[in-house]
C-alpha cells in the first residue's frame, strides 16, 4: 500500500464519512435543520434579516404602548400625586341629632367599599360647611371664642392620617382636640388648653401652628391647597383650616356642623402607571363606589370618584391614537423592507447550497419542494432571529422609548409579531430560494430575466403615493384633537411611498444604463474597467444595493429635516410667542434702566386696534427700545424680507406727516389709524414683516419706539404690562425688574408652552421616523454585507486568476472602492435629491400649531446630512477593505481546484 | 528565454484535518521548449498539486525548480502571463466580464487590448466561440467556458503553458480543435504541460510522463 493510499485511509476521513453517514440516517426533518447548519454564513444571514423583520414589526406595538403610558404619565407628573390616585369620595349630611358614632359608621361607608375590593384606602375627612343659625347652609363653621364671642372669619377642619405632623409646630399639648393657624388663634384670642366652640361643639385648642400660606407646606398638602391659600386675592379669604387631632374629635364636630365629605384614597405610583393598569385601577375604583353606595346610610347625600386618573388616561390615549396614523404606515414600510432583506437572505441560501440544489433541481425536485427543503434547513436560524428581534425590540423601547412601562396586551401584540415575523420571514425566504435555485438550473444559457423582474412594480408605490397625496389635498396635516396635536398618517405615508418608489424607479433605470458604461470603461484603467464590468454584470444586485443606500439617506434626510424643521418651527413659534427666550412682566409701571439693557430689552405692552379694510382690529402694539430689541428679540429670517435690525432702524426715521413710524405685522403700509385704547396715536406703517416677535394672540402686531410715543394714562384702557425680555436666566432680570421699581406678576417661559403634552404626539412622531431612518440604514448595511457575501466566491476566483494575469493588488483594491462608491456616491445624491423634493412638498404642511405664528420654517439638518454621507462613504470603504482581505486570504490552489 | 524547465525532487505534503497527506513524493520532471507532454495519471495522483507547484500557487516542502532562461531564484508566481500562462482545472475566469474581455483581460493589464483584440477575436472563432464573445461566463456551457480559459492562456504566446485538464469538459471535435492550438504553441517554442485524462492527448503529446502517488515516471501508465 502507498504511503497516500495508507494516509487517505487513516486519519479523519473515516471519521467524517461516518458522522455523515449517522446525519443522513436521520429524518429529513431531523436532518435538515442540522444541514443548515453547515452553512454559517447562510444561518446569520437568516438569523439577523429576520431579527431585523421582528423588530420592526414587534416595535410598533411596544412603542405605542410607550408611548400612551409616557403621555398618561407625563400627563399626571406636574399634577400633585393624589390626581394619579384611586379616589372615591361622599357627603353626608343632616347629622345634627345622630351621635358621632353613627355618624363615624355612615362615614365608614366608602371604606368598607375599598375593604370589599380588597384594598385599604386611606381616609380624608372634611367639614367645609355647616348648618348656620338660619338653619341655611354656610362655608365653613361658625366659631366662638374662648371668650364665647364669635369670631368674624369661620374655620374649615380637617382630618386625615399625621396631619398635625405634616405642619410647622408653634405650640402644642398632648390629647384630642383642634389645632388653629396662628393668625386664627390669634384673631380668636385662644391659645392651647383653651376651649372654642366649633358649630357649637366645644373642642379644646391643643396646638398652633403656622400659616400654611406662609410656608413651603410641601406634597402633603399639595391637594389640599385651596383650603389655605387665597388663590383669587379675594378680600375675603378662606375659612380659617382647623385640623382635628383624632377622628372621634372630627366626628363630634361634623355632628354640630351637621355636614361633612369624606374621601377615600389608594395610592398609586403614577410614575410608572399604563394605560391598562389604569383601566382597571378606574374600574376598581367604580367597584368600590359601587360597593359603598349599594346600602347607602341614612345620611348618605352622594359620592363620587376622582375624574383626573380618567381624564390622564382619556388624553393619553388621544396622543397614543394620534400616533398610530403615522407609526403604523412607518411599522409596515419597515417590515416591508426587511421582508426584501429576508428574501435576499434565501436567495444567498440558495446561492451557498447552490451544487446540492442544482443536482436536486437536475432531478426534477420542483421548486415547491426545495422551497421546503430550504424552510426546514433556516426554520431554526429564523426562529432565533424572530427571538432576537422581539428581544431587541424590547430593548429598544426600553432604551430609547418613551416610558419603560408597557401594557401585557402590548407584549403580547409583539410576540405575536415575532412568530408573524418567523412566518413571513421563513415563508419569504423559502419562496425565494426554491424559486431561485429552480431558476438557476432550468434557465437556459444566456436567457434573460423572467418577466416578473422587468415589471415596474416601484409604479404601484409611486400610485399610492399619489393617492396619499391627493387625500392630502382634502385634509389637515396636523390635527388638533381635545388639544392634542396629531401627524396625519397620510403625511408620513405620501412621503415614504413617493420616497421608495422613485428611488427603486431611478435606481432601475440608472443602472440600464451600465451597459453603455462598459464602453466608456474599456478605454479607463484596469480598476475602472473592472467596477464598471462588476457593476454591469450584476444588474439587479446593483440596482437593489443603489436603492438600499437611496432608501435610507432619502428617508434620513427627510425625517431629520422635519424633525429639525418642526423643532425649530415650534422654537419659533415659543420664541414669538414670549418674544426672547423668557420674559418676565409687571402691570405696575417702571422705567427702563441700564441693567435692563444689560439683561436683555425693555418692552410695553398695549391693547391697540387699527382700521383695516374698513373695520377695526385688535392689534398687540409693542412699544419697544430700539437700542436694545433686534439684539435680544426672537428672530429668524423667513419673518420677513430685511434684517430685524433694519426694521427697528426705520422706528427712528423721521415722522411722516406727522405721525410715528412703525413697523408692522398683519398690517398694510400706510396710516393704520392706529388707537392704544381709546387713544388715537397718529402712526405710519413704514416697513412690514410677515412675523414679529411678541406676537402673542396671533395677530397684527406693531412696533413703536417706546420714546416716541405719548404718555398713554391708564384711563385709556389701554391695558398697558411692562416687560424684560431676556435671552440669559431669569434671576438677573427679576432682579432688574424689581430695582426698577416693578413688581413681577407673571414669568412667562418656554417650558410653559414647550413641554406642554399636547405636543408630545409630533415629538414622538418624528422620534419614531428617525428610528425608521436608522433602522433602514442597519437594512442597507446588512444588504450590502449580503451583496458582498453573495458575490465571494465568485470574487474570489476571479482576483486569483486576475492576480495571474498580471493584476495588482493596489488595482484590485481600487476597483472594489470604485464599484462600491460607484453606488455609494450615487445613492447619496439620489437620496439627497429625493429627500429634498419630498420635504419641499410637505413642510410647509405641517403646522405643529395652526393657531400661533410663524408658518413652518424650514431648517436643513447639515449635521445630519453629512454624518449619513460620511457613514455612507465609510462604510462602502471598509466594505471594500473587507472583500479585498477575502480576496487576499484565498488559497488559488484551493480556489481554482475542481468544484465539486 | 531558451525555454522549458525541470522539477527535481519535488515534495509536498499538507494537512488534511489530522491527516497528512504527501501529494508529491520527490517528483522529477523536465520540459523542453517547444514540447508538447502530456502528464497522465488517476484522480488524486498529484497532477494538480503539480502544475500548482509549478505555476507558483503552491511552494514545495523539498526539491528544486527550474526555469530555463531565468534567474533561478526567481520565484515562478511572479513570472508574467506571457512567461507562464496556465488554463486551471476550475473556471478561472473572471465572472463579471464577457468571453471576449476574459480572452482580452492579460492584454489590457498589460495596456495591450487595443493591439491584441484582433488576435483574441481569432483566438475565439478557432475555438467556435464567436458568437458568444460578449456573453457572461455563466452565460456559456462548461466546455465553452475552457476553450475560452485556453484561448486566454494562448493570448500573448506564452513560455510555458500549463494546462490542467483542458479537454475534460469538450466533445471530441472541440477537443482536437484545443489540441490542435496547444500542439500550435508547443511549435512556436513554447513548453507544454497538459495533465489530462484524454488518451487522444496522450496520443498527440511528444511525451507522456505518468503520475501515480505523488512519483512521475516516463511513459504512459501500465
Amino acid at each position: 500500500m502507498s504511503e497516500l493510499t495508507r494516509l487517505r485511509r487513516s486519519g479523519t476521513t473515516a471519521g467524517s464519512g461516518g458522522r455523515r453517514a449517522a446525519l443522513w440516517r436521520l429524518a429529513p426533518w431531523t436532518r435538515a435543520p442540522l444541514l443548515g447548519l453547515r452553512q454559517p454564513a447562510a444561518v446569520v444571514a437568516v438569523v439577523v434579516t429576520t431579527a431585523v423583520l421582528a423588530c420592526a414589526l414587534a416595535s410598533a406595538p411596544l412603542f405605542l404602548s410607550s408611548a400612551r403610558s409616557a403621555a398618561l404619565q407625563q400627563q399626571l407628573a406636574p399634577q400633585c400625586a393624589e390626581a394619579g390616585w384611586q379616589t372615591t369620595g361622599g357627603s353626608l349630611s343632616g347629622l345634627t341629632g345622630r351621635t358621632p358614632q353613627q355618624v363615624a359608621a355612615d362615614a365608614d361607608a366608602l371604606r368598607r367599599g375599598w375593604a370589599a375590593q380588597g384594598r385599604e384606602s386611606r381616609r380624608v375627612l372634611l367639614v367645609d360647611r355647616a348648618l348656620g343659625a338660619s338653619g341655611n347652609q354656610q362655608s365653613g363653621m361658625l366659631v366662638r371664642s374662648p371668650s364665647g364671642e364669635a369670631v368674624s372669619q369661620p374655620a374649615t377642619m380637617l382630618w386625615r392620617p399625621d396631619v398635625t405632623r405634616r405642619v410647622e409646630v408653634l405650640d402644642s399639648t398632648p390629647g384630642p382636640g383642634v389645632w388653629l393657624p396662628a393668625s386664627y388663634a390669634a384673631a380668636a384670642d385662644a391659645a392651647v388648653g383653651e376651649e372654642i366652640m366649633l358649630s357649637g361643639v366645644p373642642v379644646p385648642v391643643t396646638g398652633i401652628y403656622t400659616d400654611l400660606f406662609e410656608t413651603d407646606p410641601g406634597a402633603y398638602w399639595c391637594d389640599w391647597d385651596d383650603l389655605f391659600l387665597n388663590r383669587a386675592s379675594s378680600d375675603v379669604p378662606p375659612p380659617a383650616l382647623a385640623l382635628a387631632t383624632d377622628e372621634a374629635t372630627f366626628h363630634r364636630v361634623a355632628v354640630g356642623a351637621g355636614f361633612l365629605t369624606v374621601v377615600e384614597q389608594v395610592p398609586t405610583d403614577a410614575a410608572s402607571l399604563t394605560a391598562a393598569r389604569t383601566r382597571e385601577l378606574l374600574a376598581e375604583e367604580h367597584r368600590a363606589l359601587t360597593a359603598a353606595t349599594a346600602a347607602p346610610p341614612p345620611t348618605w347625600t352622594g359620592g363620587g370618584v376622582d375624574d383626573r386618573l380618567a381624564a390622564a388616561l382619556a388624553g393619553g390615549q388621544r396622543i397614543a391614537s394620534g400616533l398610530r396614523g403615522p407609526v403604523v404606515p412607518v411599522a409596515v414600510a419597515g417590515a416591508l423592507l426587511a421582508v426584501v432583506l429576508v428574501a435576499a437572505a434565501g436567495s444567498f441560501w440558495a446561492d451557498r447550497r447552490a451544487a446540492e440544489v442544482r443536482l436536486l433541481a437536475a432531478r426534477g425536485v420542483g421548486p415547491v419542494p426545495l422551497a421546503g427543503k430550504a424552510a426546514l434547513e433556516l426554520g431554526v436560524p429564523a426562529l432565533a432571529g424572530a427571538a432576537l428581534g422581539w428581544a431587541a425590540s424590547r430593548l429598544l423601547i426600553a432604551a430609547l422609548g418613551p416610558a419603560d412601562d408597557l401594557d401585557p396586551s402590548a407584549t403580547t401584540a409583539a410576540g405575536w409579531a415575532g412568530v408573524a415575523a418567523f412566518v413571513v420571514g421563513l415563508g419569504a425566504a423559502a419562496v425565494v430560494a426554491g424559486l431561485r435555485a429552480r431558476s438557476t438550473a432550468e434557465r437556459p444559457l444566456g436567457h434573460g430575466p423572467h418577466w416578473p423582474a422587468r415589471v415596474p412594480w416601484e409604479l404601484a408605490l409611486l400610485g399610492a403615493a399619489v393617492w396619499c397625496w391627493v387625500l392630502l389635498q382634502d385634509r389637515d396635516a396636523v390635527v388638533s384633537e381635545g388639544g392634542v396635536a396629531q401627524v396625519n398618517g397620510l403625511l408620513v405615508a405620501f412621503p415614504l411611498l413617493a420616497t421608495a418608489g422613485a428611488a427603486v424607479l431611478l435606481g432601475r433605470l440608472l443602472t440600464a444604463l451600465l451597459p453603455r458604461l462598459r464602453r466608456w470603461a474599456g478605454r479607463r484603467s484596469p480598476a475602472v474597467f473592472l467596477a464598471v464590468n462588476r457593476l454591469a454584470a450584476a444588474r439587479p444586485a446593483t440596482a437593489t444595493l443603489l436603492v438600499a443606500v437611496t432608501l435610507p439617506v432619502a428617508v434620513l434626510g427627510y425625517t431629520a429635516t422635519l424633525t429639525a424643521s418642526s423643532q425649530a418651527t415650534l422654537d419659533a413659534k415659543v420664541g414669538v410667542q414670549i418674544g426672547a427666550t423668557r420674559a418676565v412682566t409687571s402691570v405696575s409701571r417702571f422705567a427702563p434702566t441700564p441693567a435692563i439693557a444689560a439683561v436683555g430689552t425693555y418692552v410695553v405692552r398695549y391693547v391697540g386696534s387699527a382700521a383695516t379694510e374698513g373695520r377695526r382690529t385688535d392689534v398687540q402694539v409693542l412699544a419697544v427700545d430700539p437700542d436694545t430689541f433686534a439684539g435680544t428679540a426672537f428672530w429668524d429670517d423667513s419673518f420677513a424680507d430685511e434684517p430685524l435690525a433694519d426694521l427697528v432702524a426705520a422706528l427712528d426715521g423721521p415722522a411722516v406727516d406727522g405721525r410715528v413710524p412703525v413697523v408692522a405685522a398683519g398690517l398694510p403700509a400706510g396710516d393704520p389709524d392706529l388707537r392704544l385704547g381709546r387713544l388715537p396715536v397718529p402712526a405710519e406703517v413704514v416697513a412690514q414683516a410677515r412675523v414679529l416677535p411678541g406676537d402673542r394672540s396671533a395677530g397684527p402686531v406693531v412696533l413703536v419706539a417706546a420714546d416716541r410715543l405719548p404718555d398713554v394714562q391708564r384711563t385709556a384702557g389701554a391695558a398697558p404690562v411692562a416687560e424684560i425680555w431676556t435671552n440669559g436666566p431669569a434671576g438677573p432680570a427679576i432682579d432688574a425688574l424689581v430695582d426698577a421699581g416693578g413688581r413681577v406678576s407673571r414669568q412667562i417661559e418656554p417650558g410653559l408652552v414647550q413641554t406642554n403634552a399636547n405636543f408630545l404626539g409630533i415629538t414622538w412622531t418624528f422620534g419614531y421616523l428617525s428610528a425608521l431612518a436608522v433602522f433602514v440604514g442597519v437594512i442597507a448595511v446588512g444588504g450590502l454585507l449580503l451583496y458582498l457575501e453573495a458575490r465571494t466566491r465568485s470574487r474570489v476566483s476571479g482576483y486569483v486568476m486576475a492576480r495571474r494575469l498580471g493584476l495588482a493588488r493596489t488595482a484590485h483594491l481600487r476597483s472594489l472602492v470604485a464599484e462600491l462608491a460607484g453606488v455609494a456616491v450615487p445613492g447619496l445624491v439620489l437620496g439627497s435629491v429625493l429627500a429634498a423634493a419630498a420635504v419641499a412638498l410637505v413642510y410647509r404642511r405641517l403646522d405643529v400649531d395652526l393657531l400661533r405664528p410663524p408658518t413652518p420654517l424650514l431648517d436643513l439638518p447639515w449635521a445630519a446630512v453629512a454624518s449619513s454621507a460620511v457613514v455612507v462613504l465609510a462604510v462602502a470603504t471598509l466594505a471594500a477593505l473587507y472583500a479585498q482581505r477575502a480576496a487576499d486570504r484565498a488559497d488559488p490552489a484551493t480556489v481554482l481546484r475542481q468544484d465539486a | 528565454m531558451t525555454g522549458g524547465f525541470t522539477g527535481t525532487g519535488l515534495v509536498k505534503r499538507y494537512r488534511r484535518d489530522a491527516e497528512t497527506v504527501l501529494a508529491l513524493a520527490g517528483a522529477d520532471l523536465a520540459v523542453a521548449a517547444g514540447e508538447f507532454v502530456a502528464l497522465v495519471g488517476p484522480s488524486g495522483s498529484g497532477k494538480s498539486t503539480l502544475l500548482a507547484l509549478l505555476c507558483g500557487w503552491e511552494t514545495a516542502d523539498a526539491g528544486r525548480l527550474a526555469y530555463r532562461g531565468w534567474p533561478a531564484d526567481r520565484r515562478p508566481d511572479t513570472l508574467g502571463w506571457p512567461e507562464l500562462a496556465l488554463v486551471p482545472q476550475a473556471l478561472g475566469l473572471v465572472a463579471d466580464l464577457s468571453l471576449l474581455d476574459n480572452v482580452l483581460l492579460p492584454a489590457r493589464l498589460r495596456g495591450t487590448a487595443a493591439a491584441e483584440r484582433e488576435r483574441a477575436s481569432a483566438l475565439l472563432a478557432d475555438f467556435g466561440l464567436d458568437h458568444l464573445a460578449d456573453r457572461y461566463p455563466h452565460q456559456a456551457s462548461l466546455g465553452e467556458q475552457q476553450r475560452a480559459e485556453v484561448a486566454r492562456a494562448l493570448l500573448l504566446r506564452p513560455g510555458v503553458l500549463l494546462a490542467d485538464e483542458p479537454t475534460a469538459h469538450q466533445d471530441r471535435g472541440s477537443a482536437d480543435r484545443l489540441l490542435d492550438a496547444v500542439t500550435g504553441a508547443a511549435r512556436d517554442g513554447a513548453a507544454v504541460l497538459v495533465a489530462t485524462h484524454d488518451e487522444i492527448a496522450w496520443a498527440r503529446a511528444d511525451r507522456v510522463l505518468s503520475m501515480r502517488d505523488g512519483r512521475i515516471t516516463e511513459g504512459p501508465p501500465r
